[in-house]
């Protein structure tokens, strides 16, 4: 071998066994990215429809779950009905693409502003209420934002649903232009996520999150920044909720307010690791594929299997795997962990 | 008619309340919300139907038994599982809770399908008239049956040691482990009687309504908003809560119609928890 090749391969190794330990350069990270990115723009020429279909489904729950990061695993406020502002995303952007002939990206954004716009009217009553009560209180929005797209059938359709137009192209092409909208948009929201978390909003959303009494007598205006924070969050929900509708050409409301998507995002962050950047993403890429996996084989133990997980991610891992892959946390320590929270 | 409606709101908020006496004590004990409330509701419900069509067994006098295997089931799944997160952030519960009633749903689907059950004892369609107003024996039969429980929960709390074991762990839990009081047991032993408090309101359930896997996902609804409307830290907090969901929704479907159900109960629950989020009777601590 030459110098420069077992130089290489030497860098190469070094390289790993500092991202192991969580001291790898920045720019070893960006490689990563950079190489990871182009698998990804990559995949679809070559891989065929289905897995195509899965991975675009990976992109679309990763943003939902990195936005769902921002109210929840930094601000604090577990907001498990935030589903609702995908329906209310979806929806807008149905009537308006379908009733009003606006152009499909256009109708998108609108629908994400409305979403955004919905949930900070609902988040001044809504986020005075702390813990438990404001949980359920979101899946209380979700299911009476299901109920009035059911009732109001001359807008909504009620029922019998939306159906979409259809992109006058191949179906191939039209899933790769889903597969890069939803890799857009994952990519977007990672991005507008890192760069918020670390501006002062940021600041303020993880001061809410860790103490919120101190955080307001520090002089932070928490409601305010609690209502941005859902704001945000939804913004993103919206989106993904019009593309997400564009996607599937109908949608009807038991389908977009559907809460398996909420034990979905749930399930997922938790196992990334909740309150990090890359935690959803990575919850999200390892969930899809057991999730695709598991129900090939078994349909019936789909859910269940997906309860079973959140059920050993919040016992065993409650920091889910990202302090595992950053070689910051060990097995070991987990079970030592354990031991300590015994009563 | 407006007879009817009173006793009909009368009945069913005797059945919701019954419903969430044990997700009540759960929450007002160890501040668990307990999701997989439902499913455990199932469960019972499932007990019942299963000793009625096997055994003929009368549905009324298989609650013991079904609140019996509950109370096992709770007790083993605080034990092993919850109480390792009881340390961990009060979300965890939820969701820990969470993940159990999915998993617990489901293995119900695989087992028993998603086949509507019901079960119907020889006295399923009798009823008394009261002028224009029919009660029917099954359904007035549920409300004793909550009553009792409610009777039944609160002596069993305020007279025996077990009982005073876990008000005390409930206000001090500290105080309550330097005399003597081991909180996992307490931990295990409320979450049993709140399963069991479930177990039995799942087979009144299966008395007035078919049964399926996914009978708990709305019975746990209407058993929070009871808890939230009610209160915690007083089983009269349930009572008051179930009445005034039963009044509502009796009232709601006489002038609305059955479609704005749903719609009222979160209205109910939301305005509450905005204005007067401790509930009706509820206080700041057990006792």
């Amino acid at each position: 071998m030459s110098a420069d090749q077992s130089s290489l391969v030497s860098r190469w190794k070094t390289a790993i066994s500092d991202l192991r330990q969580g001291r790898a350069k920045r720019r070893t990270y960006v490689i990563l990215m950079v190489v990871a990115l182009a698998f990804l723009a990559v995949l679809p020429f070559v891989a065929g429809n289905y897995w195509v279909r899965v991975v675009t489904g990976i992109f679309m729950f990763a943003t939902l779950s990195q936005a769902w990061n921002v109210i929840t695993g930094y601000t604090g406020y577990f907001a498990f009905g935030n589903v609702a502002f995908l329906g209310t995303g979806a929806y807008v952007t149905a009537v308006l693409v379908v009733r009003y002939s606006v152009p499909v990206p256009v109708a998108i954004v609108i629908g994400a502003v409305v979403a955004a716009v919905y949930a900070m009217l609902l988040g001044f009553p809504l986020l005075r209420i702390t813990g438990h009560y404001f949980s359920i209180a979101t899946i209380g929005v979700n299911l009476a934002t299901r109920e009035i797209a059911f009732n109001l059938p001359s807008i909504t359709g009620g029922g019998m649903g939306i159906t979409m137009p259809l992109m006058r192209v191949s179906i191939q092409t039209f899933y790769r232009y889903i597969y890069f909208g939803m890799l857009g948009l994952m990519l977007l929201c990672t991005a507008a996520v890192y760069l918020l978390m670390r501006s002062r909003t940021g600041f303020a959303f993880r001061a809410i999150g860790a103490d919120e009494s101190a955080a307001r007598s520090m002089g932070i205006n928490t409601t305010l920044y609690k209502v941005l924070a859902w704001g945000f969050s939804a913004f993103f929900f919206g989106l993904v909720g019009g593309l997400y509708a564009y996607w599937f050409s109908f949608i009807e409301p038991p389908m977009v307010f559907n809460p398996a998507n909420a034990i979905k995002i749930v399930a997922m962050t938790y196992l990334g690791g909740i309150g990090t950047l890359p935690g959803p993403i990575i919850g999200a890429f390892i969930l899809e594929i057991i999730s695709e996996t598991v129900w090939g084989r078994f349909l019936e133990l789909h859910l269940a299997v997906l309860g079973l997980i959140i059920v050993f991610v919040t016992v065993f891992m409650p920091n889910g795997l990202l302090p595992l892959i950053r070689g910051e946390s060990s097995l070991r320590a987990l079970v030592q962990n354990l031991r300590e929270r015994r009563l | 008619m407006w007879l009817q409606v009173i006793i009909n709101g009368l009945l069913i908020g005797g059945f919701f309340a019954s419903t969430a006496m044990g997700f009540s004590i759960v929450w007002g004990v160890m501040d668990v919300v307990n999701s997989a409330h439902g499913a455990f509701i199932m469960l019972g419900a499932y007990v019942t139907y299963g000793l009625h069509t096997m055994l003929g067994l009368d549905p009324f006098l298989s609650i013991p038994i079904s609140m019996l295997v509950l109370f096992i089931i709770g007790f083993l799944t605080q034990k092993y599982i919850v109480n390792l997160i009881m340390k961990t952030a009060v979300s965890m519960s939820f969701v820990l809770t969470w993940g159990l009633d999915i998993l617990l749903i489901n293995i119900a689907l695989v087992l028993f399908t998603a086949n509507w059950r019901s079960v119907s004892p020889s006295y399923a369609g009798a009823h008394w008239a009261i002028g224009t107003a029919t009660v029917s024996y099954i359904r007035a039969g549920v409300l004793i049956v909550s009553v009792l429980l409610m009777f039944g929960l609160s002596y069993f709390m305020s007279r025996t040691k077990m009982g005073k074991a876990i008000l005390a762990t409930a206000f001090d839990k500290d105080a309550a482990r330097l005399v003597g009081v081991n909180i996992g047991h307490i931990y295990a032993v409320t979450l049993g009687i709140g399963s069991a408090l479930a177990g039995a309101a799942g087979s009144l359930t299966s008395m007035i309504y078919p049964i399926s896997p996914q009978l708990g996902v709305t019975l746990i609804a209407k058993a929070f908003v009871v808890t939230a409307l009610g209160g915690l830290g007083d089983m009269r907090g349930v009572i008051a809560g179930g009445l005034v969901l039963g009044f509502a929704e009796s009232l709601g479907v006489a002038l609305l119609g059955p479609e704005y159900q749903m719609a009222l109960d979160v209205l109910m629950l939301v305005a509450m928890l905005i204005l007067r989020p401790q509930g009706i009777l509820g206080k700041k601590y057990y006792g």
